[in-house]
């Protein structure tokens, strides 16, 4: 079962931080650059681990979440 | 700055913030906490600004938005601790645990939900972490927009 806390907590400072991400024509990234830094995400995600005694996922809840709601505050409010 | 940095410099300052929140989530239970997970935080923020120019930088953190989390960050700490005061007499007390059985059933409420069940430890991680992030974020600022006498 996936431990609520540190996902919701996670993709809520994200999201705060995603919302000020505005790019604008002198920096701008494509939907390439998010999937590759999304592959990126994954990768830390699984070599960082779990936190100890969390047996939820194999890999970090909180880091992927957090990237998630960064994605999302981007898209939604950015 | 370089093509180079102005490429790597925001994607990896997006997974440096990350980085950032993963320890302030995990200061109840793995070394770092809220002020170290904060000061990552601030340091990716800090990147972009120096590779692209506070004008320039993909991270717009206006002073409203700033003040904003300094006073989410300040007066949810005292909440919490004043919420100790409240139920328990001591100040900070974790009601989210009760170690000493001295509260009403409200540990419920303020216990973080996850493994280990801290209380309100994770939480108080977490203003702290809005706290030290927009702390060491405002000094940089206030140094990029200084445009001398």
């Amino acid at each position: 079962m996936l431990y609520v806390g540190p996902s919701f907590f996670g993709f809520l400072i994200g999201f705060i931080l995603g919302t000020r991400i505005k790019e604008d024509e002198r920096v701008r990234f494509p939907i390439s650059a998010y999937i590759v830094i999304f592959i990126a995400a994954i990768l830390m995600a699984w070599q960082l681990g779990p936190f100890p005694y969390y047996k939820d996922l194999p890999l970090a809840s909180g880091f992927l979440a957090a990237f998630i709601g960064i994605i999302a505050g981007r898209i939604i409010r950015g | 700055m370089s093509t180079i940095l102005k490429i790597f410099a925001f994607p990896a300052s997006i997974l440096i913030i990350c980085l950032g929140i993963s320890t302030i989530l995990g200061g109840h239970i793995t070394p770092g906490g809220g002020f170290q997970g904060g000061a990552i935080i601030a340091a990716g923020f800090i990147f972009c600004a120096i590779v692209y120019g506070f004008d320039k930088t993909p991270f717009k953190f206006t002073h409203r938005f700033m003040a904003t989390l300094e006073s989410i960050g300040a007066i949810g700490y005292i909440t919490l601790g004043l919420l100790g005061i409240i139920f328990s007499g001591y100040f900070l007390y974790n009601i989210g645990v009760d170690l000493y059985n001295i509260l009403p059933n409200i540990s419920d409420i303020f216990n973080y939900p996850d493994a280990v069940h801290a209380g309100i430890i994770p939480y108080l991680n977490i203003l702290i972490g809005l706290k030290v992030l927009v702390g060491l974020s405002a000094i940089v600022v206030t140094f990029l927009e200084f445009k001398g006498e």
